[in-house]
């Protein structure tokens, strides 16, 4: 006898994305670029090279959710989603900021912070997330993604125990009822260790050594070419999946192969363990896919991959797991304008 | 859509920098690579040298990983020693690596900090001489009263300064070719100026190789050749591009070096000695800045290494980050303009 209903299988991979710098190539460091992305047709906007492509490709197998968490106004979903639909991304939650509130309350500290806001938003989420999911989570360095993605991964993992939180959330000045909601939000939150990865996209360039402090499940890339190399050593995609997140970049974004091997190698010298990629790679280049044509002369692509690794002599080792000490790292979760600049990191 | 190799390649420049050996360490030469990684998306840039140093120095600066590429060398050759017996006992030095890597085709040009003779060895062992030239020629530039060519560049160029000591007058030919050809494409200037330094103005003034250089270049009509100019003319700019064997070439490089240097020290010693000196330089710090601006070398980036099928740029041992970047872009402006091409059909002709 059939049963009554029939649950769809719960998702195997949560993928989080952050939009504005990670997904879209926005730009709003000052009054009048805030005032021409707030206005700007979907069809006007631009995804960073290789983000969409990654996103199918993730979504491809059919065992993943999509969770988009943005910082920015509710007054912006309609061309938010457009942009998406544009680009064949299909979405299962779009969370944004309700920022006219903020403004109304004079909460004028949560109209740029983003760890109150961000933070309650993803426990909430995996509230209601089901416990044998993974996730691999997308930010960029612009803001806090780095610190709150971390911290959400080890509150959750129950690495970062509440007293702990409880200074943080102090020293970050977070509002009382963002503090509540966040604590609610906690206890709502079964214990699990789910994040396995969290990328961080270099829209500013800032150097990826700056995040060595956050562990080695952080990792800063140039490009999504970047991550999908890190996900087809973690087993999450394959190699002509990564392929034609590649094929993407070179056709759209006049990316060319000195880019890609170079972006490869920066991989290698952060020592993430991709020396068995390139044989992936090598092989996913002799199948006659159409879509990898832009992708050939492959001879020339394989060398250009193995110098790149034979370049290096012996492969530094992967770097090594550490303990993140939070309230030291707040710097990394103020609004970019209050924080600390490095002179030697301009 | 199809894309064949040169697509795949974007047409972009790589330049190798020898990143060890430098006065300052890895770290300017470094940076300048992180800089010229920021600023110019056409050119890539290949680190060559110790990978641990490399990867320790760019932790610590924005650069676009998409457009650095590191190549490991274990061992480099120090500024003082001596280059033959430097690059015989470290096959594997950083300058050797590099050059070895353009010869191959891995990258399009090469920027060498480190020991000036160890740069002009190594590309003499890897790189091959353009046909018609028996030397190569390490050329300077220097700052000038006079402005040059289309960019009114306070600069002339003078060669050789140092990569062969004594020339035959068809070196010295050689030379005014090579000087002028680089001026061209470098400097902008269509038709400069070319004059053979020698004690005397008058063609038969100076040692025996000058005085029949002199006969020959007065035949070129190709070449703006306006006879010999003497000390005097060099910080005047009487010439865009002035010609001397090595050694004098290197004698003066020197000497100009320590005018500059003593001018500096007498100002600081004015600057000390009395309060009404101390204002009066005060008041024209202003103008004291702007001509340091324009006669600043490390604006020009580097000396060129003229000769060879491939392009060589010789930085200036304390050069910081923003002469290396500027090296960097003088050797792709090269590279595109396809100097070497350039001077095989400046010596054919």
């Amino acid at each position: 006898m059939l049963p009554d209903r029939i649950d769809p299988k719960p998702p195997k991979h949560i993928y989080r994305w952050d939009l504005d710098k990670t997904y879209l190539q926005s730009e709003f460091d000052t009054f009048r670029q805030l005032m021409r992305s707030a206005f700007q047709r979907a069809s006007d906007k631009v995804a960073v090279p290789g983000a969409a492509a990654l996103i199918r490709e993730l979504r491809a197998r059919g065992d993943s959710k999509l969770f988009i968490l943005s910082g920015s106004p509710k007054q912006m979903r309609g061309v938010l989603e457009a942009k998406l639909r544009l680009d064949g991304v299909e979405w299962d939650e779009l969370v944004l900021k309700d920022n006219v509130r903020n403004l109304l309350r004079g909460r004028f500290r949560a109209l740029r912070g983003q760890l109150g806001y961000k933070l309650v938003a993803l426990l909430e989420s995996r509230a209601r997330t089901p416990l044998q999911s993974d996730e691999i989570l997308f930010g960029d360095d612009a803001e806090a993604d780095a610190f709150i993605y971390s911290l959400y991964a080890d509150l959750i993992a129950g690495r970062v125990g509440q007293d702990a939180l409880r200074k943080i959330v102090g020293a970050a000045e977070l509002y009382k009822d963002e503090t509540e909601r966040l604590f609610q939000a906690l206890r709502n939150t079964s214990r699990a260790d789910p994040v396995r990865r969290i990328f961080i996209h270099l829209d500013r360039l800032t150097p990826p050594a700056s995040f060595s402090n956050f562990g080695p499940r952080v990792v800063p890339i140039f490009n999504y070419f970047q991550a999908a190399l890190v996900l087809l050593a973690d087993g999450v995609l394959t190699a002509p999946q990564v392929l034609r997140v590649a094929a993407e970049m070179v056709q759209t974004a006049g990316y060319n192969l000195l880019m890609l091997s170079n972006s490869f190698q920066d991989l290698l010298r952060r020592g993430l363990p991709l020396d068995k990629v390139a044989s992936s790679l090598t092989e996913a280049l002799d199948t006659p896919e159409s879509l990898l044509s832009a992708l050939r002369p492959v001879p020339d692509i394989v060398s250009a991959f193995s110098k790149r690794l034979a370049a290096l002599g012996t492969p530094p080792s992967p770097p090594p797991a550490v303990a993140i000490d939070y309230l030291a790292l707040l710097e990394h979760a103020r609004p970019r304008s209050s924080r600390h600049v490095d002179p030697l990191a301009e | 859509m199809v894309c064949g190799y040169a697509d795949l390649m974007g047409g972009s420049i790589t330049i190798a920098f020898d990143v060890m050996g430098s006065d300052h360490g890895p770290m300017e030469v470094v940076r300048g690579a992180a800089h010229l990684s920021l600023e110019a998306p056409h050119i890539h840039a290949l680190l060559v040298g110790r990978r641990g140093a490399i990867d320790e120095a760019l932790a610590q600066v924005r650069h676009n990983g998409e457009r650095i590429s590191v190549h490991h060398a274990p061992d480099f050759v120090e500024m003082g020693e001596k280059p033959m017996e430097g690059l015989s006992a470290k096959p594997m030095s950083s300058i050797a690596v590099a050059a070895r890597l353009v010869a191959e085709g891995e990258a399009d040009a090469l920027v060498a900090p480190g020991n000036t003779g160890a740069a002009i060895l190594a590309a003499a062992q890897s790189f091959k001489l353009i046909p018609g030239v028996r030397r190569a020629a390490l050329a300077a530039v220097y700052p000038t009263r006079a402005r040059h060519g289309t960019k009114l560049d306070p600069f002339s160029l003078i060669l050789d300064v140092g990569a062969t000591l004594e020339a035959t007058p068809e070196d010295l030919v050689t030379f005014a070719v090579m000087g002028s050809t680089y001026a061209r494409i470098i400097s902008r200037n269509p038709k400069p100026s070319v004059a053979l330094l020698s004690n005397g103005t008058e063609p038969n003034k100076g040692p025996a190789n000058v005085v029949e250089a002199h006969r020959r270049l007065n035949g070129m009509k190709e070449l703006q050749f306006i006879g010999n100019v003497e000390g005097v003319g060099i910080p005047l700019g009487s010439a865009d591009v002035v010609v001397c064997d090595g050694f004098v070439g290197n004698v003066c490089l020197k000497m100009l070096e320590g005018v500059h240097e003593t001018v500096v020290e007498l100002a600081r010693y004015a600057y000390r000695s009395k309060l009404t000196w101390r204002v009066g330089l005060a008041m024209l710090s202003s103008g004291i800045r702007q001509v340091q601006a324009v006669t600043d070398w490390q604006q020009y980036g580097g000396a060129p290494v003229l000769g060879f099928d491939r392009v060589l740029i010789k930085a200036h041992g304390r050069s910081r980050a923003r002469a290396i970047a500027n090296a960097g872009k003088v050797a792709a402006k090269a590279v595109a303009a396809d100097l070497p091409r350039a001077i095989a059909e400046g010596l054919r002709s």
